[in-house]
């Protein structure tokens, strides 16, 4: 059915109270329901050369950094020092606990520490990219404590 | 009137065909409204999908008993009346009839209820349409006797908004943004990309969709047309973006912008696309949500140590938040009843598993409504007697519900998993 003849099905649409029978009496045309999809293919973003692979964990609910981050963390930061041109991209996740917004931001928290310790120790807070998926992107699919503590990460690439 | 809606339920429980809702409706009203059904006079085969459609939408409101079909008893008329007393020894409550005429491609139904206890017609109506059009035709006329008997509008003819990843064989995943009718059925795909999907929320004219799409490579909040397909990034800016949450009028989306690092809430002017912020907060603060006359905002913030829910009354200039969840450490997405009597959220037990629940305004404890480990995402039916929501079973999420008079009812996805969903306003 077009548009035109349900809007005007729509203007048709009475509704009557008799005052005498009480009966409801109505009159109405179902609404349009028309739907157009659409399809995108993303394409990651060419990925540099070096990269500063490194992953680093968290508690659950936190985002402070283990001293066993930090250990991770010092490769990284002495890797951008001797390569003062790249720039890295720092991704927090989240576990698949808890609300999926609220994740998305604890992931961005995440990926803020890291991004804090490497300017803390000298890095131009510019060649630093943060952001996160939060639970989307999980690396170890299941629903136990091996696999969230996987998850609850930040990958440095 | 009593009855053990169980009973029933166990007798009309509708063969499962994909896409559409499955009922396991585990306890239902005390007293259900007891109706019999005529099948519709006039084409067999629409009569029998119409009669199907219509009493799955009202046994799922946890409110109505349907006779079963066969022990319908044969309709009486006496001096152009119809004779109600039969049925009322049957103990029926109500009688709907009706008849499905098919005429120059247009579907007309006519359909009647009748009070019993009161002896006289309570309703008479027609909806009319195309022939492909049968699923809403029933939908309307469910909504039709839904109201006349309850006097609450009804919700079959809403649709609902949900978010399906497939992964192939190599675990690659497609994420889509789906529509379908209130039962499930009538699934179209809004959205198909290669990158995660999340938080789809309804204009309240039910014509767009707002949604959070990582397509750029990181979250962005996207408006999409329906009927076009036409969408736009509602902001240029570089930064993340994420939980829309359109304005009751329509006017207004808030979301979370991350544009210092840190999730801030801020209600974004669509007309002229200006942004106002409303929190300033060290802490996580996300999850905005509209109260129905668009007065205040609900939101999840992390500014105790855990994440609460706060309420900020945009009334005022400069607002302070108020928390108002306080039983556990963890109360997350919060969206208000339609009549402000309360709010629905996420809430972490002391075990540790996450179940929706309920406070009433007026009441100083929360109340469980579910029972599983990992529920979330609940959105709640513009007449506020149905929660739909997403749970997870054996690591495939899908989609659960439940009418606060006790039905409950899944929708698992027909591929993959499916989550998020979000109830549409009434939309007739």
């Amino acid at each position: 059915m077009s548009k035109s003849i349900n809007s005007l099905f729509a203007l048709l649409t009475l509704i009557i109270f008799t005052a005498c029978s009480s009966v409801q009496i109505t009159e109405e045309a179902v609404g349009d329901q028309s739907v157009a999809g659409v399809s995108i293919t993303s394409k990651s973003p060419a990925n540099q050369a070096i990269l500063a692979n490194a992953v680093v964990y968290f508690g659950y609910d936190q985002s402070n950094l283990t001293s066993k981050s930090i250990q991770a963390l010092k490769g990284v930061t002495e890797l951008m020092k001797r390569n003062s041109k790249i720039t890295i991209s720092i991704e927090g996740h989240a576990d698949e606990r808890g609300t999926r917004e609220y994740n998305l931001a604890l992931g961005q928290r995440r990926a803020e520490s890291v991004a804090d310790y490497l300017v803390a120790n000298g890095i131009n807070r510019n060649r630093l990219i943060t952001k996160s998926y939060g639970e989307e992107r999980p690396l170890s699919l299941g629903s136990n404590d091996t696999a969230w503590s996987k998850n609850r990460r930040v990958e440095i690439k | 009137m009593k009855k053990n809606l169980v009973l029933v339920a166990l007798l009309l429980v509708p063969t499962l065909s994909q896409g559409e809702l499955f009922l396991e409706i585990t306890k239902g009203s005390e007293d259900p409204y007891k109706v019999a059904m005529i099948p519709f006079e006039g084409n067999k085969r629409v009569s029998k999908q119409l009669n199907n459609i219509m009493r799955n939408d009202l046994i799922r409101t946890g409110e109505f008993s349907i006779l079963d079909e066969e022990l319908l008893l044969p309709v009486k008329i006496i001096d152009d009346e119809l004779v109600l007393s039969d049925w009322k020894l049957l103990g029926m409550d109500y009688l709907v009839t009706g008849t499905i005429l098919n005429a120059n491609n247009s579907l007309d139904i006519n359909y009647e209820i009748y009070d019993i206890h009161k002896k006289r017609k309570v309703r008479s109506s027609k909806v009319f349409g195309i022939p492909n059009q049968i699923r809403q035709l029933a939908h309307y006329t469910s909504d039709g006797i839904y109201e006349s008997i309850t006097g609450i509008k009804g919700i079959a003819a809403t649709r609902l908004l949900y978010v399906n990843e497939i992964k192939d064989s190599q675990l690659i995943s497609t994420y889509k943004l789906m529509l379908a009718d209130s039962d499930g059925a009538n699934e179209k795909i809004l959205l198909s990309s290669s990158e995660p999907i999340i938080s789809p929320s309804w204009s309240p004219d039910g014509k767009r969709v707002a949604y959070v799409s990582f397509e750029t490579g990181i979250a962005k909040v996207f408006i999409q047309d329906i009927a076009s397909g036409e969408r736009e990034a509602v902001l240029s800016k570089d930064t993340q973006i994420s939980s829309p949450s359109w304005s009751p009028d329509g006017k207004y989306l808030s979301l979370t912008l991350y544009q210092d690092g840190n999730a801030e809430i801020y209600i974004l002017r669509l007309r002229d696309r200006t942004l106002t912020r409303m929190t300033n907060q060290f802490a996580i603060d996300t999850e905005s949500s509209w109260s129905p006359k668009g007065n205040k905002i609900l939101f999840t913030s992390g500014r105790s140590g855990s994440p609460q829910i706060y309420e900020l009354d945009l009334r005022k200039l400069n607002p302070k938040a108020k928390r108002i969840s306080f039983e556990g450490t963890y109360n997350a997405k919060a969206s208000y009843l339609p009549k402000e009597e309360g709010i629905i959220f996420v809430h972490r037990s002391n075990d540790g598993l996450f179940h929706i629940a309920l406070k009433y305004k007026k009441e100083n404890f929360i109340r469980v409504l579910t029972e599983a480990k990992m529920d979330e995402s609940p959105s709640v039916a513009p007449n506020g007697n149905m929660v739909i929501y997403g749970i997870k079973e054996q690591n495939l999420s899908m989609l659960a519900g439940f009418s606060l008079s006790g039905a409950k009812f899944k929708l698992p996805a027909s591929n993959g998993e499916v989550r998020e969903p979000a109830w549409s306003n009434f939309l007739r």
